[in-house]
Parts: C-alpha cells; sequence; structure tokens
C-alpha cells in the first residue's frame, strides 16, 4: 500500500447532511459532510461500541452513530452522549481521521490515520469539471491502470487528433482536443476498485450527452478489465 | 486507589489481551484504571473516574476482545 493521496467519492454525489461508507486498501471509512458544505473523511467506527458511522446521521456540524447516538462534531470529538447528557465528554474519545480535501469534483483522503498530510495533493484545479459516475470494478487497481493507458477517450464536444494520456498518482487525463476526461483510480481492495469519472468543464457544455457518452465508456471499460465478452461490442457503440 | 470502583470481570480470558483492552478502553474515557488480579478466569480492574464513563467502561469491557470470553461482571463494593 502506498502512502498517498487517494479518491474516495465523487464531490456532488455527498450532498450537505448525508454519509456514506466506503474503503481504501480494505479500510472502512465514512465519508460525510456537514451542513456548512464541508467534507470529511474518518475511520468508519465508532470508539463506543464500533458500529459504522456511516450507518448514522448527519445533524448540522454533527454526525451521530445510529446505535447510541453519540455525536462527532467536525474535528471528530465526541461532544454529547444521550445516555448522559450533563457528562462532560473527555477529550479522549474521537473519531480517527484520515487528511482530506476536494479537488477535481472528487474527495480525496491521504491513507494515513490521525495523520498531517505530509505532502500537498499535486492535482492542479480545473476551472470547471461536470461529474459523470462512480463506477465499481472487480479487478485490482494496478489492472485498471493498466487498462486504462491502452483507453481512448470517446469524442465529446471538442475533439481533435490523437488521445493523449497522463497519470498523476491515481488520476488518469484523457485529452483529445480541447476536450478532457478524468479519471481517478481508488482501490477498495487487493482485487476491486472504483472509478470516479469527471469531465473538465462546465456542466453548461457537458450536459447530458456527454455524460452518457462518458458512462456508457466507463462501463466499456470496466467490462473489458473484468473480461466480460461484451466488451468489444460497447466500445464500438460508443466509438465515433 | 481511592475512591475507586473494582470490577470483577470473570469468563475465559487470553490475559495479555484483555488487559490491553482494558487500559485502551480505560484512556479512551479518560479513567484511571489499575489491574489488581489477571488470572485465565479472572480479572479484577480498579478504575476511577467520571460515573457515567465508569458505567460505560463496564459495559465495553463485557464486550472485552475478539480472543476472550466475558461471562460475569460484578462490582465488588457496590
Amino acid at each position: 500500500m502506498e502512502t498517498g493521496w487517494y479518491p474516495v467519492a465523487l464531490a456532488e454525489g455527498l450532498e450537505r447532511g448525508t454519509s456514506t461508507g466506503t474503503r481504501l486498501f480494505g479500510r472502512e471509512l465514512v465519508v460525510w459532510r456537514d451542513s456548512a458544505g464541508a467534507s470529511h473523511v474518518w475511520e468508519d467506527r465508532c470508539p463506543h461500541r464500533g458500529m459504522r458511522l456511516s450507518f448514522g446521521f448527519v445533524r448540522d456540524n454533527h454526525i451521530a452513530c445510529l446505535y447510541h447516538g453519540w455525536q462527532y462534531d467536525t474535528a471528530a470529538q465526541c461532544r454529547y452522549i444521550p445516555a448522559h447528557p450533563d457528562l462532560a465528554v473527555p477529550g479522549t474519545i474521537r473519531v480517527a481521521t484520515y487528511p482530506s480535501i476536494e479537488r477535481l469534483g472528487i474527495v480525496w483522503a491521504w491513507n494515513e490515520l490521525d495523520s498531517a498530510a505530509p505532502q500537498e495533493i499535486e492535482l492542479a484545479e480545473r476551472a470547471a469539471v461536470t461529474p459523470v459516475r462512480s463506477l465499481y470494478v472487480d479487478a485490482s487497481a494496478a489492472k485498471v491502470f493498466d487498462a486504462l493507458v491502452l483507453a481512448e477517450c470517446p469524442p465529446l464536444k471538442n475533439a481533435g487528433g490523437a488521445t493523449q494520456r497522463s497519470r498523476t498518482d491515481a488520476l488518469v487525463s484523457f485529452k483529445n482536443g480541447t476536450d478532457e476526461i478524468l479519471v481517478a483510480v481508488q482501490p477498495l481492495s487487493d482485487v476491486e476498485a472504483a472509478l470516479h469519472i469527471v469531465i473538465a468543464g462546465s456542466p453548461d457544455i457537458h450536459g447530458s450527452d456527454s455524460q452518457k457518452r462518458v458512462s456508457a465508456w466507463g462501463e466499456a471499460l470496466r467490462r473489458d478489465v473484468e473480461g466480460t465478452p461484451q466488451a468489444r461490442e460497447l466500445r464500438h457503440e460508443v466509438a465515433p | 486507589m481511592q475512591g475507586a470502583t473494582v470490577i470483577v470481570f470473570t469468563g475465559q480470558f487470553h490475559v495479555e489481551s484483555f488487559v490491553e483492552f482494558v487500559n485502551h478502553r480505560a484512556r479512551r474515557l479518560q479513567l484511571e484504571a489499575m489491574i489488581e488480579t489477571a488470572t485465565p478466569d479472572c480479572i479484577e480492574v480498579a478504575v476511577s473516574g467520571q460515573p457515567a464513563l465508569v458505567d460505560a467502561f463496564e459495559m465495553a469491557c463485557s464486550l472485552g476482545p475478539i480472543d476472550c470470553l466475558v461471562r460475569d461482571v460484578r462490582r465488588k463494593n457496590a
């Protein structure tokens, strides 16, 4: 497991006041967004009885465990225990956290618990991005990268010439003319990965037509990686 | 440890594992804990701190780590 920044969710899919569970290298994470709009990535485990916090509820700037209602603030500190409303909750009761940031319409986490990320994320922000979808693949992240370096970029609005691919850590960029598709790869485990796909550019330009095209391209890629026989056929469907 | 509550856990224990669990939970709940007895069938812990958190400690330790089985919990001086 290499230390670094990894994608854990599409930012747009994480609405204010909601939480979701995911995995990174087999470890369980809760990703949640508070009412002020900030996203958080923590260990998916209530310190009280080990219940997944992703099953809990977000209320204002707290996430509450589903089991006994222990509430944690945005710094992961337990602030309220319903069974003991007058208790001064000790500072030692807190959830383990991952450094996180939003970039390119994706939530990224540094995969070391309770650390300060030793380096800034190196991905340059785009003026705007259009989210496409997250896809789950029954294959390792390494196998997904092997397929991505051979993949062709589907034509969108301003295609021209050959596809140019570049990789920065967990992100692969496909450029064709001024079109750009960005695919972030999340290693869920040794044998599973998630792709978080966005298009560089405004949703006003890359509305549903481009999104559908890129979504189908992602599905074809997944079939290719997983080795299902329809892969080649579907790739022809989305080819120019 | 003055004013401490002594909690007696009986069952089947890997002593090292249960003691580590007890100390971890005590730190998390900001309690002072001292192991008074530690055998494969009985662990006695003197614990002091906020009463509500002593209750939470007892509840947490009643589950114990995966390699231990707590059959009974009682308070010695209750």
